[in-house]
C-alpha cells in the first residue's frame, strides 16, 4: 500500500498539470460533463441491453444423452443427466401405466457416461435384466429395466443422432462475441477517467486512471483467454465487468486511495471465478469437496467469533496483517456448494437434515456477531435451496414462521436493531437521527435525475457508508436513475437466466447451485437497495459487484461461477465440459 | 429434473419482488422527487442550509432576491421593498415558511425528473411572483408600527397583487429574536394567522339570512343599543349607540350588533355553521404549495354565545386570506379564483419553464345571494364609509371592529372588492389593535388600491 501512496505523492504535480489543461477553459469542463452524462447512459444501455437480451432470449435446447425405449414402441429422449421415471406428470419420463408408482425410480448418468438406476421405494419394485434391485445399480446400454413389470430398454444415441443433435444445438445457440461490447466498455472507461479528472482535478491520485487501465487490460485479456479455450458466450462476464467499472468509479469518488486495492480484488475475483469454473466441470470432485467445505466454513465462522473486531455494530470483520476481510462472505460460496445436491441425494431425507443443521449453525454465528443483514440473506437462501430440494411448501411456511418468531425475539434483545425498525418507513421524520443515511440517499439520488451529475460531482459520497450500503444512492446521484436501474436489472436477469437454465440442465446439483446463488444475489440486492431508500429497514449489506469492498467483490465473482456452470448452451461456458463424443465429432467428419 | 422447474418459480418470485420494489421506488421518486431535493441537506441546492441558486422578481420585473453560490443571497436595494415583501420572498435562514425562497425552493432550482437539479450553467430559475412590490411598500407604510396584514388579489385570475404582513424586518439585517418572542415576526399573517373577525363575519350571517330568513324584506329591528339574553344576566350584546329602527340593508350598513344578534338567533346556530363552512372559512387553501391555516369556530348552544358567534366574536377565528377569497366569491357570482403567487418561471436565458393554470374554488355563495350582498356592500360605502374616502373606486366593502378584550384596542378590519372589469380585486386589511375598522383599516385599503389601480 505504501508503494501506492508514494506513487500518488510523486505523481501529484503531473496530475495537477493534466487537470490544469482542463480547468484552463472552465466551459470545457462544463460542456464535457453535460455531454458525457448522456454518452454514459447511451453506452450503458447499449452494453447491458445486448447482454440482458441475449441471456433472456437464450434458448435452452436440451442435450439428448440416451433414449429409453418404452413397451409401446416409443423412444423417450433422456435430456438430463438425472431423470425421474414414473407415472407422475412431473416425472422426466412418464410411464402412464397403473402398476408403476408415481416416482418409481431414477436413471442417472455421471460425466463418464455411466448410467445407474435407483429404485425410489416403489410399490411394484424394479428389476434389471430380470434381477430385483433395491439400491443404486449400474445399467448398460441394451439392458432392460423392468418397472413393476413394465419393460423399458436403455438405448444409446447413435452417432447419427448425436451429430444431428449437435447440429441442432449449434444452430439454436446464439453465440455472443464480446468484442463490440468490450470496445464500448473501454470507451466508457476512458471517458470515465476524463470525467474524474475534470471533476476532481489535481486531487485525483494517479492510481485511479492507472487502475482503470488495469481493468481494461484485464477485461480484454480474460475474454481473449476464454475465447482461446473455446468459450463462445460472454454475457455474464460483460455484465460483471460493467458492474466492476461502476465499482471503480464509486470507489474513486468516495475513497480514491482504495481504487488500486479494488483493482487487485477484481483481479483476484476473476482468478477465483476461473478456478471455480474449471473445478465445477467435474461433478464427482465437486460433490467430494463438500465435506471439506463444511469443516472450513465452521472454522472460518469460529475464527470470526473469536477474533472478530466490533466494527460499526457488527463483529463481522477479521484483520490479518493490515488486510481486513469478512469470513461470512466466503462462507456464502461454501453454503451454495453444501446445499446443492444431485437427484439421488435429493431423495435421501437425511441429507436435507444435515444441511438444515449446518444452516442453523451459520445463522447462529451470524446472530451472535450481530450481522442480521447477512443472517437474513443466509436464511432466504436456505429457504430457496431447501424448497428446491424438498418441494414441500408446508415446510417452507413453517420455517418462515419460525424465523419470524426468532426475529421478534431478536428485536427484543438488540435495541440497535429495534431502532432501525422504528425508523423504517419514517425516515423523513427522523431525518437527522435514525433516518440520516436514507434521507441523504433519497435527496442526493433524486438530484441526479435520469442521467446523473457526473462521476465525482456528487456529495453523497461524503456520507458514512455511502460506498457500501448506500451505493444505490451514489449511482442515482452521479450516474442517474437509468444506470442505477440497469445495474439492478442486471442482477434480476441473472436470476431469470438461472431459472430458465433448468430446462437444459444436466445435474440438479448445478441447477440448484445456480438458483441458490442468484437468489442470494437478488435478496442481497433487495436489502441493499430498498434499505438505502427506506423501503426496507437499513441493514449493512453490499450490492453485489458494485459496492466497495474486497470480500464482497471476490465472493460476487465466486458465486457467478455457479451461474456459469449451469449454462449448457452449446459451447457457451468454460464451466461446462463438452462431452468426449462431441469433441470427436467436432474434430472428425464435421 | 422437471420437478425442479416448477419449484424454481420461487426464484422468479424473488426476482419479481425486486422488480416490483424497484418500480415502487421509481413511483415514489416521480411523486416526491422535488420534495426530496428541497431538503436543506442537499448540497446541490443548499450551501450551509441556504439555497444557492435562482432568483425572484415581482410581477413587473423588479429584483426581489438573487441567490448566490455561497449561500448569501442578494436582496433588493430598497429597504422599504425588502421589509414589505419579506414574507412573500423569505428570509436568509428559511424561518419564514411562506417565503418563496423556501416554499418554492424546488422551482428556484429548476428541478425536473430528467435532469434532476443539474443545470449546465448552475444558475437555477427566475421566479416572477404575482405581487407588485410598490403596492406592498404602500401597504407596509400604511400599516406603520401596527401589526397586521394586507392582502389584495385578482378574483378572476387568482394573481395575488399584495401580500404584506407586519411585524416585518430587513432581511439583510435581521434582529435578534429571543426564545420567548411572541410577536410572531416570522408569521405571514395573511396566510397563516387566525384572528377574531368581528363584524366582517356579518357577511356570512347575511348570506345565511338572505337565503334562509323568511320575510327578510319586511324584517326590521329596533336597536336600543343593547340586547339582553335569557341565558345570561351579565353578558349582553351592545352597539356603540342606539341605531333605532333598521331594516336588513341598514343593519349591515351601520353594522348593528343587536340587529344581527336577533337575525342570528332566528336563523339558528346550525345555519350559521353551515354557511361558515360553505364560505370556505374552515378550509385550507393551497397556494402554490403554501397551505393557509383554516379558521376555527365554536358553535355553542346558549343564546348569548350564539349571538356573539353570529357577529364574529365568541370563539370565531378567521384566516384573513380565506375571508378575502370569500369576498372575491361575492364579487364573482359565487366562485372565485384560488390565489396564485407565481406569475411565471423562466430559465436564465428567458425561456419559459413551467405552466400555470388557474383553479376556481367551490361555490362559496349562491350567485343571486352574491348579487344581493354585493349591492348591500356597495351601499355600506355610500351610507357609512363615504365614497369620497375611496376616490374613483367602484368599491363594495364591510368593516369590522373586533373586540379582543384585555383592555386592548380592537382589531380593525376592512374587506371587500372592486366591481371593475379592469381591476377585479378583492382585498382584506387587518390592523391589529388599530381601533375603528372603517377609518384605520379602510384608509390602508384605499392607499393600496389607489396604488394598484393607477
Amino acid at each position: 500500500m505504501e508503494l501506492f501512496t508514494s506513487l500518488s505523492e510523486a505523481s501529484k504535480p503531473f496530475m495537477e498539470k493534466i487537470s490544469d489543461v482542463f480547468q484552463s477553459d472552465p466551459t470545457f469542463a462544463v460542456y464535457f460533463t453535460t455531454a458525457a452524462r448522456w454518452i454514459f447512459v447511451i453506452l450503458a444501455v447499449f452494453i447491458l441491453f445486448k447482454s440482458i437480451r441475449s441471456l433472456l432470449e437464450a434458448k435452452n435446447t436440451p442435450e439428448t444423452w440416451a433414449f429409453l425405449a418404452l413397451p409401446d414402441g416409443s423412444h423417450v429422449p433422456l435430456t438430463h443427466w438425472e431423470n425421474v421415471i414414473g407415472r407422475a406428470k412431473s416425472a422426466d419420463v412418464v410411464v402412464d401405466i397403473l402398476t408403476v408408482s408415481r416416482n418409481h425410480g431414477t436413471l442417472c448418468r455421471d460425466e463418464d457416461g455411466n448410467w445407474r438406476y435407483n429404485d425410489l421405494g416403489s410399490k411394484g419394485g424394479s428389476m434389471i435384466n430380470e434381477k430385483h434391485v433395491y439400491r443404486s445399480t449400474p445399467v448398460k446400454a441394451g439392458d432392460t429395466i423392468s418397472l413393476a413389470g413394465v419393460n423399458c430398454v436403455l438405448v444409446p444415441a447413435s452417432l447419427q443422432e448425436k451429430m444431428e443433435d449437435l447440429g441442432r444445438r449449434k444452430k439454436r445457440s446464439r453465440k455472443f462475441p464480446p468484442w463490440t461490447l468490450l470496445l464500448s466498455l473501454t470507451i466508457f472507461q476512458i471517458l470515465l477517467c476524463l470525467q474524474l479528472i475534470v471533476a476532481e482535478g489535481g486531487e485525483l491520485p494517479i492510481t485511479v486512471p492507472l487502475s482503470f487501465a488495469g481493468l481494461t487490460v484485464l477485461m480484454w485479456a480474460f475474454c481473449t483467454f476464454l475465447k482461446v479455450m473455446r468459450s463462445t458466450n460472454f454475457e455474464m462476464e460483460v455484465i460483471a465487468f460493467f458492474l466492476c467499472t461502476l465499482n471503480l468509479a464509486i470507489t474513486a469518488t468516495a475513497a480514491p486511495n482504495e481504487v488500486s486495492k479494488q483493482l487487485i480484488t477484481i483481479i483476484l475475483g476473476v482468478v477465483l471465478f476461473f478456478c471455480l469454473c474449471i473445478y465445477l466441470r467435474d461433478l464427482s470432485r465437486t460433490l467430494l469437496i463438500r465435506r471439506i467445505l463444511v469443516a472450513a466454513s465452521v472454522l472460518l465462522l469460529l475464527i470470526n467469533l473469536a477474533f472478530g473486531t466490533l466494527t460499526y455494530g457488527a463483529a463481522n470483520w477479521v484483520s490479518i496483517g493490515g488486510f481486513s476481510f469478512q469470513p461470512s462472505e466466503f462462507v456464502k460460496i461454501a453454503f451454495i456448494f453444501i446445499g446443492s445436491a444431485t437427484l439421488d441425494e435429493l431423495y435421501e431425507k437425511k441429507n436435507l437434515g444435515l444441511f438444515m443443521l449446518f444452516s442453523l449453525f451459520c445463522l447462529g454465528c451470524l446472530a451472535v456477531m450481530g450481522d442480521f443483514g447477512t443472517a437474513a440473506i443466509f436464511f432466504v437462501t436456505y429457504l430457496v435451496i431447501s424448497f428446491l430440494r424438498s418441494g414441500e411448501f408446508s415446510k417452507l411456511i413453517l420455517t418462515a414462521g419460525g424465523a419470524f418468531a426468532a426475529g421478534l425475539m431478536v428485536l427484543r434483545f438488540r435495541p440497535y436493531i429495534a431502532e432501525r425498525f422504528a425508523t423504517w418507513g419514517h425516515a423523513w421524520q427522523y431525518a437527522d437521527t435514525g433516518g440520516f443515511q436514507q434521507t441523504r440517499t433519497m435527496s442526493a439520488g433524486a438530484s441526479g435525475g435520469l442521467v446523473g451529475y457526473g462521476s465525482g460531482d456528487g456529495w453523497l459520497h461524503n456520507v458514512f457508508a455511502s460506498d457500501t450500503d448506500l451505493v444505490f444512492g451514489i449511482l442515482c446521484e452521479e450516474w442517474g436513475l437509468i444506470i442505477a436501474i440497469l445495474a439492478v436489472l442486471a442482477i434480476i436477469t441473472l436470476g431469470v437466466f438461472a431459472v430458465r437454465s433448468i430446462m437444459g440442465g444436466r445435474s440438479t446439483f448445478y441447477t440448484i447451485a445456480a438458483c441458490g446463488a442468484t437468489s442470494l444475489f437478488i435478496f442481497q440486492t433487495m436489502l441493499n437497495v430498498f434499505g438505502a431508500v427506506d423501503i426496507f429497514p437499513l441493514t449493512g449489506v453490499t450490492f453485489p459487484f458494485v459496492s466497495n469492498g474486497g470480500s464482497s467483490m471476490l465472493v460476487s465473482w465466486g458465486l457467478l461461477a455457479f451461474l456459469k456452470a449451469a449454462d449448457t448452451r452449446q459451447g457457451a461456458s468454460i464451466a461446462v465440459r463438452k462431452i468426449e463424443d462431441e469433441e470427436e465429432i467436432e474434430g472428425g467428419t464435421l | 429434473m422437471k420437478k425442479l422447474e416448477r419449484r424454481a418459480l420461487m426464484c422468479l418470485l424473488l426476482a419479481g419482488m425486486l422488480a416490483a420494489g424497484l418500480c415502487f421506488y421509481v413511483g415514489k421518486w416521480l411523486v416526491y422527487g422535488s420534495e426530496w431535493v428541497s431538503y436543506p441537506a442537499n448540497k446541490h441546492v443548499f450551501t450551509d442550509g441556504k439555497i444557492n441558486t435562482g432568483s425572484i422578481y415581482d410581477r413587473n420585473g423588479q429584483v426581489l432576491l438573487e441567490n448566490t453560490e455561497s449561500g448569501e443571497p442578494e436582496y433588493s436595494d430598497s429597504y422599504s421593498v425588502r421589509t414589505a415583501t419579506l414574507h412573500a420572498v423569505g428570509d436568509i435562514d428559511g424561518n419564514i415558511l411562506t417565503g418563496a425562497n423556501r416554499a418554492f425552493a424546488g422551482k428556484l432550482v429548476g428541478y425536473n425528473p430528467v435532469t434532476g437539479t443539474y443545470s449546465a450553467g448552475g444558475e437555477g430559475r427566475q421566479i416572477y411572483l404575482t405581487i407588485d412590490a410598490d403596492a406592498c411598500v404602500t401597504a407596509s407604510e400604511a400599516l406603520g408600527d401596527h401589526k397586521g396584514a394586507v392582502m389584495v388579489y385578482n378574483y378572476k385570475t387568482g394573481d395575488v397583487l399584495c401580500m404584506t404582513s407586519s411585524p416585518n424586518y430587513d432581511p439583510t439585517d435581521p434582529p435578534e429574536i429571543k426564545e420567548d418572542d411572541t410577536s410572531g415576526v416570522y408569521l405571514n399573517r395573511c396566510t397563516t394567522a387566525r384572528i377574531v373577525p368581528g363584524s366582517i363575519f356579518k357577511l356570512v350571517t347575511s348570506a345565511a339570512a338572505i337565503e334562509k330568513k323568511k320575510d327578510l324584506e319586511s324584517w326590521t329591528y329596533n336597536c336600543t343599543g343593547k340586547k339582553q339574553f335569557e341565558s345570561s344576566e351579565v353578558d349582553r350584546i351592545t352597539c356603540p349607540y342606539p341605531h333605532g329602527e333598521v331594516d336588513f340593508e341598514e343593519a349591515l350598513a351601520v353594522s348593528c350588533n343587536c340587529g344581527f344578534a336577533d337575525l342570528t338567533l332566528s336563523l339558528g346556530i346550525d345555519n350559521i355553521k353551515k354557511y361558515t363552512k360553505k364560505a370556505g372559512l374552515t378550509d385550507s387553501y393551497n397556494i402554490n404549495g403554501i397551505h393557509t391555516t383554516p379558521g376555527s369556530f365554536d358553535f355553542p348552544s346558549e343564546d348569548v354565545n350564539i349571538a356573539w358567534t353570529g357577529i364574529g366574536q365568541y370563539h370565531d377565528l378567521v384566516n384573513p386570506c380565506s375571508m378575502m377569497i370569500y369576498a372575491g366569491a361575492i364579487a364573482n357570482g359565487g366562485k372565485a379564483a384560488v390565489p396564485n403567487l407565481i406569475d411565471s418561471i423562466k430559465t436564465n436565458s428567458g425561456l419559459p419553464a413551467g405552466i400555470n393554470w388557474s383553479r376556481k374554488t367551490d361555490t362559496l355563495i349562491e350567485s343571486e345571494t352574491a348579487s344581493v350582498l354585493s349591492d348591500m356592500m356597495h351601499n355600506n360605502v355610500i351610507e357609512t364609509y363615504g365614497e369620497y374616502n375611496f376616490p374613483d373606486l367602484d368599491i363594495c366593502a364591510k368593516s369590522g371592529t373586533a373586540e379582543v378584550g384585555g383592555g386592548n384596542s380592537p382589531n380593525a378590519w376592512f374587506t371587500g372588492f372592486l366591481r371593475d372589469e379592469k381591476n377585479p380585486y378583492a382585498f382584506i386589511v387587518l390592523v391589529e389593535n388599530g381601533g375603528s375598522g372603517a377609518n384605520v383599516a379602510g384608509s390602508v385599503a384605499n392607499q393600496v388600491l389607489q396604488e394598484l389601480v393607477n
